[in-house]
């Protein structure tokens, strides 16, 4: 067990700089999910805690210890692979042993703990078999299981769901988080997937360019995003954003005029900013007025998704596509006309040029 | 459109008939070796070339009867197994870590040591071994025929390790494992029948080799194939004696290549099927 610091961290290979410059402080214990799309340096990140990657300059930290140039083999930490790179040539035993057996463990000590992870893992029958006479499930199990045996100081995870089908992917996902309330150690996971970040994290790091956008509990970059960016990466379907002004007094819609219902503490805020902003919605956070309200924003239905426990309704705001997420006992149809009142408490206001959101 | 059936019917017709030619062309040349060591001697030089015979094993009796067959048979296990292992001593590690470094210069400069005539190296190693007095040794043949395996090695195992997925090193590296018993542990069991093929062709090249052995040997060490040189012109030329020797020259890397032709083909698979 122990914690992770990540202090001006710069990354490069050759002339292409992935991670300009980072600093992080995981807590000891802690799950930290790593998420952000493909190329935002997430998995280089992981790979340079796992000791697989060289730092360019910075320092890192796991214990009280500076680990830059100490090799992976004896960072103490284990790592579970996106394509789990179980040792094809091993038995699911001996692949789960091979860690012990080169520290010397002595061999009952070894079984003891192999046979004591197969059954966290439910893997107790598969314990003979080769890797290829497994099913991706199965085999995502091992690799957990050879992390596990080890009782590290870090746990590492490289995407490791991405490979299995939906279903699946989700036991997994709520099996790792009470794995991870079991073992108590500290977990690095990276993904690309916003609801495992949401789910299993006790705080997410959201990447972009390598810079992190926000760094928090998953309730608050939810509700509080510290930008544009992480606002439309956090939560499905994505935040609506459409640009807004002051003219007047009042909040309109750059694009057509039309007036957006804004209480007066949000157009404080739009003021502070020079009277321009993007407005961010969540699909969850309109509420269906009926009838035809003063203030409320007027669409016409151009698409209905179903999901069973909501209905997400699709529609034009002054040129912009948007999504709202509806109660199915409205049984919304394509064509029909509503009004829209966005939540007062649940809207997010972002500075039009950076992007930050605007308090 | 009726017509299809046709020309793919002489698609097949021709197909058969390429075979057949390189059949002919590839396998003649052994028929007539293998057919002429059991043949009277008399018969062996005769023209036209006699299709039916009394088949005798005369030539071999006499083969071993008039030359030190078997002492030099000895000679070419020797050096062959000697530099088949000084290849993949060298080799696998050498493979190894071009792969795992993906620097590839040294398996380039192998690949051109391989390709460059034997004669480049003849005249400076006969000098050199001339210096030290190894002349005549194993330890110069075996030196000299690792020039012929080490490049085998490297390159029949390269793609082999290049295609073991790099995560499966990587936690093997997380894990705790050194590089050294990475190749060990993890990838030498991964590559198991291209070991198996890269040792079998070396055991091939290695014994068919005649330059070296030829100048590098004395009358002690020489070769196989070296010394069945020598039968020609030794007085009068037995012929059939000669085809006998041919034959039980050619015998062990016929019968190895039948063997790797299998495994080369499942060790060409291998990397396709990713457990």
């Amino acid at each position: 067990m122990a914690a992770i610091s990540i202090r001006n961290l710069v990354k490069r290979y050759g002339n292409f700089t992935v991670v300009p410059d980072l600093s992080l402080e995981i807590a000891d214990q802690e799950f930290v999910v790593f998420v952000g799309p493909s190329g935002c340096g997430k998995s280089t990140l992981l790979r340079i805690i796992a000791g697989l990657e060289p730092i360019t300059s910075g320092e890192l930290l796991i214990g009280d210890k500076r680990v830059n140039g100490v090799p992976a083999a004896q960072r103490d930490i284990a790592m579970v692979f996106q394509d789990y790179a179980l040792y094809p040539h091993m038995r699911v035993y001996d692949n789960m042993a091979f860690a012990l057996e080169l520290r010397g463990m002595p061999k009952p000590e070894i079984d003891a703990r192999v046979r004591q992870a197969a059954a966290m893992l439910h893997i107790e029958a598969y314990l003979d078999r080769k890797p290829k006479e497994l099913s991706g499930g199965q085999r995502q199990r091992v690799a957990m299981g050879r992390a596990i045996v080890r009782n590290p100081q870090v746990f590492l995870f490289d995407e490791p769901l991405s490979n299995l089908d939906a279903k699946l992917r989700a036991q997994v996902r709520a099996e790792i988080k009470s794995l991870s309330l079991q073992l108590r150690t500290t977990m690095v996971f990276v993904t690309h997937d916003q609801i495992e970040a949401m789910t299993m994290a006790d705080r997410i790091v959201v990447l972009q360019n390598g810079i992190v956008q926000q760094y928090d509990t998953p309730e608050v970059v939810y509700e509080r995003p510290a930008n544009q960016f992480v606002a439309g990466f956090i939560g499905s379907p994505t935040m609506n954003f459409f640009p807004v002004e002051l003219r007047g007094d009042a909040a309109a819609f750059e694009h057509d005029g039309a007036p957006v219902p804004l209480d007066a503490a949000a157009r404080a805020r739009l003021r502070g900013a020079a009277g321009k902003a993007v407005l961010g919605i969540r699909p969850e956070h309109f509420d269906v007025v009926s009838g035809v309200e003063g203030s409320a924003i007027p669409v016409v239905i151009k698409l209905v998704e179903p999901l069973g426990s909501d209905t997400l309704i699709h529609f034009d705001v002054a040129g912009t596509a948007a999504i709202a997420r509806v109660d199915p006992a409205m049984k919304p149809k394509v064509g029909e006309r509503l009004s829209l009142l966005p939540q007062p408490d649940k809207i997010h206001l972002f500075d039009a040029a950076t992007g930050e959101v605007l308090r | 459109m009726d017509h299809t059936p046709l020309s793919e019917s002489w698609i097949k017709r021709i197909n058969v008939l390429q075979l057949v030619l390189a059949g002919i062309l590839i396998m003649s040349p052994t028929a007539w070796m293998v057919l002429s060591s059991f043949k009277p001697s008399f018969e062996v030089t005769a023209y036209p070339p006699t299709l039916i015979f009394s088949p005798t094993v005369e030539n071999y009796s006499q083969l071993m009867e008039t030359t030190p067959f078997f002492s030099y048979a000895i000679n070419s296990m020797i050096v062959t197994l000697g530099s088949a292992g000084l290849g993949l001593l060298f080799g696998i590690p050498a493979a190894f870590a071009v792969s795992w470094t993906r620097i590839s210069w040294p398996a380039v400069l192998t690949l051109a040591a391989r390709m460059a005539p034997g004669t480049l190296f003849l005249l400076p190693w006969y000098m050199m071994f001339r210096e030290v007095g190894m002349i005549g040794s194993y330890a110069a043949l075996i030196l000299s025929h690792a020039v012929i395996t080490l490049p085998i090695v490297i390159w029949v195992l390269l793609p082999s390790f290049d295609n073991i997925p790099r995560s499966i090193f990587e936690a093997a590296q997380v894990d705790g494992c050194s590089v050294t018993r990475i190749l060990w542990k993890i990838a030498m069991p991964l590559v198991g029948s291209g070991i198996a093929v890269a040792a079998i062709l070396s055991f091939v090249f290695s014994w068919n080799y005649f330059l070296f052995a030829l100048v590098l040997s004395n009358g002690d060490s020489k070769t196989l194939i070296a010394a069945a040189f020598n039968f020609v012109g030794e007085g009068s030329t037995q012929w059939g004696a000669l085809m006998a020797a041919a034959t039980l020259i050619a015998l062990p890397p016929l019968v190895l290549a039948a063997i790797v032709q299998r495994w080369l083909v499942s060790g060409l698979t291998l990397g396709a099927v990713k457990g």
